[in-house]
């Protein structure tokens, strides 16, 4: 065969069959690493570096990935460790990287991440760390919480879930006291800092107090005011330690908080319950009633209006979506926030990939798309990358993908248009700053996508057709 | 294990400093990317390969897609093929696997070789990458060709230095140029470049105008290129040394074994890329080429002044900070000399000993920036009272929190900077930035204070 002929026959049929049985290769992947999903979640609490035990290069990976989706200076250290460190273990390269890192950068918080090296050499890092204390090179009260994240198991969203749970384990230590009046907010691997920014306000509204544990909104969307911050914020450490006494603790998303949410219910004594993000009109409705449940507090009026103002964009361009095809792909929280928003507006999602998802997930999809006329069309493929993406875009068309940056290609090869949505997006500016979550969320997500139609058919149009209404 | 001659990769014979400690090969502090990065950098351009990074989800799923080389032809090297090594793998090995993938990308997308990445782990665990390699190449009469560069080994540049062992043990010479029908005494005024990775498509400017001299570009190494180019590059008369930190080897690898000499050129700005068109035209000792390179130089310098007569009013004077990643640091100097900004301090961390002298020479040792931490980069805006920031994407940011004019000189740039043209849009781009309007509002203060 040609190389013509060749990229032809990947667009059939028959080779889709093929290309869904190879097993020993990954094209495309979309996923990334533990470690980026940890320096992620440890970057949100105040004066916290990020610091991974590995190989030299892993962390410049995460540092320029994060720094490019956020558009801010990601800043992490690394032990950069070399064949030395292979043959004799990474405990010097961790205790030199503690000791420069304190007098350097002079963090209240070291939160330890390890890339695959350190994890396969199986460096002990609880007594490394113990002799960086011994031989004074750090403070002997600084916390120093550790996670392994070897990047051979799962993705950047277990990578958070493991840091994350490293972190209150550390801070909440002997922290057991009396009872606040607060609620914890696990927001997950979320790369909307808007998100963040949104549950705060609606919380607010409500009068609910709650600490959110890993708010990295202010780190990754900081203002301009002429002077960069090493910190410029992040979940204060008193209140991460109180989180501990609590009276709830709720994560937003399931799958990069299944280690935490465990953790809190074994030693938090208080309820610990995840869900999928509040995408969409009837998630965010779950969402604020489970707050209520657990709180006592009602619903406000301004909320109550919003979430008609919601429904209204709905109404007023559920013709732009209602029977449109997708192709959705993602993490597993995200998607199915997704999947939830289209079902809900009559869009009908017809690829649903992952590269990860649990059995868990693949029942509650199913679950979910029974519940829908509109999700009978919908075939769920988890630990699969983007290349089975372009194959399923090729032979079973749909009218819009929804996925992050990388699906690109695969859209431009099938001529759909891409509506960026998820992590890593690195060709588009600010959409991290719009929430995709809440009835605000609602709103700017069927802008989104209806505008992108509409741009599509004034694009296509030919003169006859092309109007100002539409 | 393949990594055996690492301490032989980093000592270099061409490298006229070498009787010292080449500072450019020490051993970083870190921050810097590693040898796995620096290999891939070089090989990925060649666009009719496929790239299949044997590892964790590590080494692939945070870079793959986002190198800036272009391609005017086949888009295979974009596509980031992975094991994507599990723990069981680690446990009962992959060798297996990673053979799999192998002959799958050989039957499916028939590449014109496939460049096989080793990287921490399969190292780690002792993975005969070479041997899984070989075989596949036995079966499949494609070759398959092992880079072994896991990142522990060393920085980015070493990994560079290890691709151009690569190149020369496994590419470049398997073919005469007789096996694609042209004779090789056709062959005349013959160029490599060495060196070049195409950014933004940079290449292609400079193609155009050795095309315009009569000058033939053999093979492009790496940027833009096909498998097929490179394995006759040995048939060149010259050789270009684009990058001279980079692959200093190849050139040097090349001319011992097939004679081929090589010059140091750099296309940044009006003066290098003159003198490099110059110093090639010369070498063939033809008055013809001759001739046309002055005429051609003559009219671009006409063309690109006036082009540049738009900007330079208002870049006179301008003071810069340089930082640049793989880009000589003293071909960026000139070229910014060329549009009258003044260079106040560079940092040198990924210069190499002779490209520090270079920079010295044009800019005074005073201005030698060796530690290049954010801090100490803003210290040296602020107390030379520079205009912009020329650095990496890594300080795009912090530039701009700190309301710092910035450019992206390094591998992610989307602008091309190189030959005539190039300048003339490495002006607008600074202009455009000095003189945004944002920086009007970002530093006045709101107005209730």
């Amino acid at each position: 065969m040609s190389c013509t002929e060749i990229m032809e026959w990947v667009n059939t049929k028959e080779y889709q069959e093929l290309n869904f049985k190879r097993e020993a290769l990954v094209i495309n992947p979309p996923k990334a690493c533990q470690p980026l999903g940890a320096i992620f979640c440890a970057a949100g609490f105040e004066g916290t570096l990020p610091f991974v035990h590995g190989s030299q290069g892993c962390a410049a990976y995460f540092r320029n990935n994060l720094s490019r989706h956020f558009r801010e200076p990601f800043s992490a250290v690394s032990t950069s460790m070399t064949e030395d460190a292979a043959v004799f273990g990474g405990m010097n390269n961790l205790i030199e990287g503690l000791q420069n890192s304190y007098s350097i950068y002079k963090p209240k918080v070291i939160a330890i991440s390890t890339s695959c090296m350190a994890e396969v050499i199986g460096d002990d890092l609880n007594s490394f760390i113990l002799k960086a204390r011994e031989l004074n090179v750090i403070p002997k009260d600084i916390p120093i919480p550790f996670a392994h994240t070897p990047s051979f198991v799962g993705s950047h969203i277990n990578g958070y879930d493991n840091m994350l749970k490293a972190i209150l384990l550390n801070l909440t230590d002997g922290k057991k006291g009396s009872k606040n009046n607060k609620i914890n907010i696990i927001p997950g691997f979320d790369p909307y800092v808007a998100n963040i920014r949104e549950i705060k306000r609606m919380l607010n509204l409500m009068g609910v107090e709650y600490t959110v544990l890993s708010d990295n909104s202010d780190v990754l969307d900081s203002p301009q005011n002429g002077n960069f911050e090493m910190y410029p914020g992040g979940t204060k450490l008193e209140d991460t330690a109180d989180s501990i006494n609590g009276i709830a603790t709720i994560g937003l998303q399931k799958f990069s908080t299944m280690q935490t949410i465990k953790f809190i219910q074994e030693s938090f004594g208080h309820e610990g319950l995840s869900i999928y993000p509040p995408i969409g009109i009837k998630a965010t409705d779950g969402f604020l009633m489970k707050i209520k449940k657990l709180t006592g507090r009602t619903i406000p009026e301004e909320l109550e209006i919003e979430r008609g103002r919601a429904v209204d964009a709905a109404t007023d361009a559920h013709q732009y979506i209602h029977g449109k095809r997708f192709a959705v792909f993602g993490d597993p929280d995200e998607v199915f926030g997704i999947v939830n928003f289209l079902l809900e507006m009559g869009g009908e999602p017809v690829h649903i990939l992952t590269a990860t998802g649990t059995k868990q997930f693949g029942e509650e999809m199913k679950v979910l798309l029974g519940s829908s006329p509109y999700g009978k069309l919908a075939n769920l493929y988890t630990g699969k990358d983007l290349w089975h993406l372009r194959s399923l875009l090729m032979t079973e068309p749909v009218d819009m993908l929804i996925g992050d940056s990388h699906g690109k290609w695969a859209a431009r090869d099938a001529g759909i248009p891409l509506l960026r949505i998820g992590y890593p997006i690195f060709d588009r500016v600010n959409l991290h700053r719009y929430p995709t979550i809440g009835y605000q969320g609602v709103i700017n997500l069927i802008t989104w996508i209806a505008n992108t139609f509409i741009d599509e058919v004034d694009r296509k149009s030919d003169d006859a057709h092309f109007e100002l209404l539409r | 294990m393949g990594f055996a001659n690492t301490a032989e990769i980093l000592k270099e014979p061409a490298c006229k400093l070498n009787h010292q400690p080449d500072r450019a090969c020490e051993r970083p502090k870190g921050g810097e990317s590693c040898a796995f990065d620096g290999a891939f950098i070089v090989l990925n351009p060649i666009t009719d390969a496929a790239h299949l990074i044997h590892g964790t989800i590590a080494c692939c799923g945070n870079s793959y897609e986002g190198r800036g080389s272009l391609s005017s032809g086949s888009r295979l090297y974009r596509y980031g093929f992975t094991t994507d090594m599990t723990e069981m793998d680690i446990v009962y090995g992959s060798e297996g696997k990673l053979k799999e993938g192998i002959l799958y990308i050989a039957q499916r997308y028939k590449p014109s070789a496939i460049f096989v990445y080793s990287t921490c782990i399969p190292a780690l665990t002792g993975e005969d990458v070479e041997t899984v390699c070989k075989d596949a190449c036995k079966k499949t009469g494609i070759p398959v060709i092992p880079v072994i560069a896991p990142g522990f080994l060393g920085h980015k540049n070493l990994g560079n230095r290890i691709a151009g062992e690569v190149l020369l043990d496994y590419v470049i010479g398997t073919r005469r140029i007789s096996d694609f029908g042209f004779r090789i005494s056709d062959l005349k005024h013959t160029i490599n470049f060495i060196g070049e990775y195409n950014i933004a498509g940079e290449i292609w400017d400079i193609l155009s105008l050795f095309e315009k001299i009569g000058i033939n570009v053999l093979s492009k190494i790496t940027g833009d290129s096909t498998f097929r180019e490179i394995t006759y590059a040995h048939h060149a008369g010259l050789n270009l040394l684009v990058c001279g930190r980079a692959l200093i080897n190849v050139a040097r690898g090349m001319e011992e074994r097939y004679g081929i000499p090589f010059r140091e050129v750099s296309f940044y700005g009006m003066k290098n890329t003159g003198s490099a068109l110059r110093e090639t035209a010369r070498f063939f000792q033809d008055k013809n080429i001759i001739e046309r390179a002055e005429m051609v130089i003559q009219e671009e310098e006409a063309f690109t002044k006036k082009a540049l007569s738009l900007y330079i009013e208002k870049l006179k004077g301008k003071r810069a900070v340089l930082y640049t990643g793989g880009v000589k640091s003293w071909s960026i100097i000139s070229a910014l000399n060329d549009l009258g900004i003044e260079v106040t301090a560079c940092g040198v961390k990924k210069s190499s000993l002779s490209d520090i002298d270079k920079i010295k020479s044009l800019i005074g040792e005073e201005r030698i920036l060796k530690d290049v931490s954010p801090k100490n980069i803003l210290e040296a805006i602020y107390s030379t009272n520079a205009d912009i920031l020329i650095a990496g994407g890594r300080n795009q940011y912090l530039a701009y929190k700190e309301r710092i004019p910035f450019i992206d000189i390094n591998q992610e740039r989307h602008t091309a900077y190189a030959g005539y043209k190039g300048l003339v849009r490495m002006a607008e781009d600074i202009v455009k930035t000095i003189y945004s309007p944002v920086w009007e509002i970002a530093k006045k203060k709101s107005p209730w204070e």
